[in-house]
């Protein structure tokens, strides 16, 4: 399997069938997952008896007086207490990306309400998530000391120009090469449509399915002769049919085909030649 | 052996493809994956391994070898498969040789005999369809170092739960020693992914080292003297060894990598396409689709198009596979001369690749390994080629550090696996962790079909975290394939979980289910408890 697959800034929605799943899971909870130095995913499900309990405790209108926000807290030196800013989100929001300045500290977020009056109203707390500081490291031990000036020196023997923006490159030949698998296979497709193929065969095909277009043409090349004569098409030797046809199905890729048929008698004294050209020429509208 | 050596290289190539086994179909399209895999990499790597051996020439080499893969590897089924998958092209091989008696192909096309044959023998003739054997072999003599991976090769990182964590490195040890007669002492972490404490779950299964990207080592804390040149100690004691990217870039840069060279085999033209329907028919799939079929008869050639290219010259490609080992070789002598003049300490470096790169994206990738092992053997004596277990005996004593997270993903950490394409998973995923984990506190002894019941919930959870699915989606390739695959197994789960929850388990459903997805035969879903995670961490 390959790995470090490039993204593709084209790729950016799921398959319409993960919505076979359920939506929420009646609990109300919220889970934080990191993604890079300065971002996190967090996913939130507030059920409708916990915003009823809110509405107890705050007044029948606090959803429509609140307005829903993230509170991003920087967990650093101890539990809560320390900095915090706020993300403003739509009410049916469930998931957001969360971008935060500093690299490499704890983060812990709240999805919650804040008021006309300036206060908070928690709704749901996230697990702590420890930021990677993206960087070399402040902290140097004794025996580094002695070497400290060469640091930089090894940083480059050691490829760090190539990070990030590295990994990726190394993948990019493969990234490529499965772009063109793509492309290859699109028409007869292994990967993406072929588990149509070989799907389709499931009764509980999914009624939403994001709509599509396959569409190829192979060449078939027919004619007929004597049934005694001998006829190559590109130089390959063609069996006859007992009437004399003969007919063969190529792949037609883009470009140009070259395919002379040529027949002798078999008395070997008599031929006839017809060339064939085929240029295929295929566009998309790229969607 | 005289210690004139300047420095190590150790070459670590990671095996690996998800579990991908449909019985209910008699002919699936993606376990062609697997069997590709087999005829271009896995098996050739046995044969040059065999040669090596044969001929004396000394070669050391790390290679993971999935838990999904060794399952695979393993399964009646898929070899029965396998058999007919590769009995299929030999037959297809043997006619094109005839056909192409008297044409510029007639070589590429015994090679494709050969090569054929060659398998089979293997096969059926060495290893009785059983390839863990030999690979197994080769560990037992010292020459090759088979590491395991996360269980599922499940993406760490992005677990919430340390019983997850646990499970999969668990899972993942247990089923090593079913095949190879020991404990892993190595493990790849799968995407190199690495998530600061998460090596305590390695030393509890005796896992001595993993591995990291480039700057999983060079930010770490303190830094690290050495960079990625020697492997640091997590406070747990567990060793990581981190990436050399000079090496990695010399095979793999679009721009200057060796496979594209122009004498080598070129990937886009193949005989499923090349030849006429009805004759190349009986090698396709059941639906008649072209597709290819792995055996390609020209060489890259140049910037032509694809009916421009020239017919492939098996000898000439051999020679250029030579011809880059000895480049590569060239290299690594002079990088490592340098870097052990600059620290004052033999350096050891770590060239990373996926193994499916040679062989099956670059065909002449497992010639260019045969003659780098001869080669380093035969020609020089600046480089030691060893195993991670070998050079931390030789050189226990390293510097202490945290290494930070980080995976050899685009950008280097974790959006490959967690973008707009498969974030909508991880909910899915992390609520089928937690219930995993309440079922397996809840049922400290089950028997019967409770029992089978929760073992097959645990298979389920552990297949939903494979990293592939998340991966593909990203990419874009097998979008679809990988969605329903984590929706089935989703649903297989919480279907399970219900009637275990309910009391009311329906053993059609769940024989149903167990003859689909039966990944792990001995897995104990206990490896999910609260209780086992913590005893893990705690080091008992």
């Amino acid at each position: 399997m390959t790995s470090s697959g490039q993204i593709n800034n084209k790729n950016t929605t799921p398959e319409a069938e993960h919505k076979a799943l359920p939506e929420s899971y009646g609990t109300t909870e919220a889970s934080l997952l990191p993604r890079d130095p300065n971002w996190m995913f967090i996913y939130w499900e507030i059920t409708e008896n916990s915003k009823n309990a809110m509405r107890k405790q705050h007044g029948e209108d606090i959803f429509q007086k609140g307005r829903q926000v993230i509170r991003v807290h920087e967990m650093s030196g101890g539990d809560g207490g320390g900095k915090y800013f706020d993300i403003p989100v739509m009410h049916d929001a469930k998931s957001w990306y969360v971008n935060v300045q500093e690299s490499g500290k704890p983060y812990c977020c709240e999805v919650g309400l804040t008021l006309p009056d300036g206060s908070f109203i928690g709704l749901v707390k996230t697990n702590t998530v420890n930021l990677p500081a993206g960087r070399v490291s402040d902290v140097t031990d004794e025996k580094w000391m002695a070497v400290t000036a060469d640091f930089d020196k090894l940083l480059q023997l050691s490829g760090v120009e190539y990070i990030g923006k590295g990994s990726g490159e190394v993948a990019k030949s493969l990234a490529q090469r499965w772009e063109m698998l793509r492309s290859v296979f699109s028409r007869a497709s292994s990967w993406g449509v072929s588990s149509m193929s070989s799907q389709a065969l499931q009764p509980q095909k999914p009624a939403e399915k994001k709509f599509w277009l396959v569409a190829d043409c192979e060449l078939i090349l027919y004619g007929a002769t004597e049934p005694d004569a001998f006829v190559t098409v590109a130089g390959r030797k063609v069996n006859l049919n007992p009437d004399g046809t003969f007919s063969m199905r190529f792949a037609l890729p883009d470009g140009l085909i070259d395919l002379p048929v040529k027949a002798l008698s078999k008395d070997e004294t008599d031929t006839r030649e017809i060339g064939i050209k085929v240029t295929r020429a295929t566009t998309t509208d790229g969607k | 052996m005289a210690n004139n050596e300047k420095g190590y290289l150790a070459l670590v190539l990671h095996a690996h493809l998800p579990f991908i086994r449909h019985p209910e179909y008699e002919d699936f399209l993606e376990e062609d994956w697997f069997f590709e895999a087999m005829c271009e990499t896995y098996i050739p790597m046995l044969d040059i391994y065999e040669r090596l051996t044969a001929e004396g020439t000394d070669f050391r080499v790390t290679m993971s070898i999935t838990p999904p893969l060794c399952n695979m590897m393993a399964d009646p089924l898929l070899r029965e498969r396998f058999r007919r998958y590769y009995n299929l092209r030999l037959e297809l091989a043997e006619k094109e040789v005839v056909r192409n008696r008297n044409t510029q192909f007639l070589a590429v096309a015994k090679m494709y005999e050969t090569k054929f044959r060659r398998i089979r023998e293997l096969y059926e003739d060495y290893y009785h369809g059983n390839i863990l054997a030999g690979f197994k072999k080769f560990q037992d003599m010292g020459k090759l170092e088979i590491i395991t991976c996360g269980a599922t090769h499940g993406f760490l990182p992005l677990e919430l739960r340390k019983e997850a964590v646990h499970a999969q490195i668990k899972l993942a040890a247990d089923d090593y020693r079913g095949h190879f007669g020991r404990g892993p002492r190595g493990i790849w972490l799968a995407e190199c992914a690495y998530n600061p404490g998460d090596d305590v779950y390695l030393k509890a299964q005796g896992i001595r080292y993993f591995f990291l990207e480039t700057h999983g080592i060079i930010y770490g804390s303190p830094r690290p003297r050495y960079g990625v040149y020697a492997p640091v100690y997590c406070p747990s004691g567990v060793a990581a060894f981190g990436r050399d990217m000079e090496s990695a870039q010399q095979v793999w840069s679009a721009e200057t990598g060796y496979p594209g060279d122009h004498r080598y085999r070129e990937f886009y033209r193949d005989l499923g396409y090349d030849l006429e329907y009805d004759y190349v028919k009986p090698y396709l799939h059941q639906d008649g689709v072209r597709r290819n079929i792995g055996m390609k008869y020209c060489k890259i050639t140049g910037k032509v198009q694809l009916n421009e290219k020239a017919p492939y010259n098996p000898d000439e490609a051999r020679e250029m596979a030579a011809s880059h080992a000895g480049n590569f070789m060239f290299n690594r002598e002079r990088q490592i001369e340098h870097l052990n003049g600059f620290l004052g300490r033999k350096p050891v470096v770590v060239s990373m690749y996926d193994a499916e790169l040679y062989g099956h994206w670059w065909y002449e990738g497992t010639d260019f390994l045969e003659f780098l092992f001869k080669k380093i053997h035969h020609d020089q004596k600046a480089i030691k080629m060893v195993t991670p277990s070998e050079y931390l005996e030789r050189h226990p004593d390293n510097q202490v550090v945290q290494p930070c997270m980080s995976t050899w993903g685009d950008k280097g950490y974790n959006e490959v696996w967690l973008n707009g394409t498969n974030d909508w998973m991880y909910r899915h995923l992390h609520k089928q962790v937690e219930r995993m984990v309440e079922l397996a506190n809840k049922f400290p002894a089950a028997d019967g079909l409770l029992k089978r019941a929760l073992n097959q919930c645990a298979r389920e959870v552990v297949l939903g975290m494979s990293s592939d699915w998340a991966f593909l989606m990203t990419v874009g390739t097998a979008k679809s394939y990988s969605t329903k695959r984590f929706v089935a197994h989703t649903h297989r789960f919480t279907g399970l979980y219900e009637q275990i929850m309910g009391n009311r388990i329906e053993e059609n459903y769940l024989g149903d289910i167990e003859w689909r997805d039966n990944i792990f035969p001995a897995v104990d879903y206990r490896v999910f408890s609260t209780a086992e995670a913590e005893k893990a961490a705690a080091g008992k």
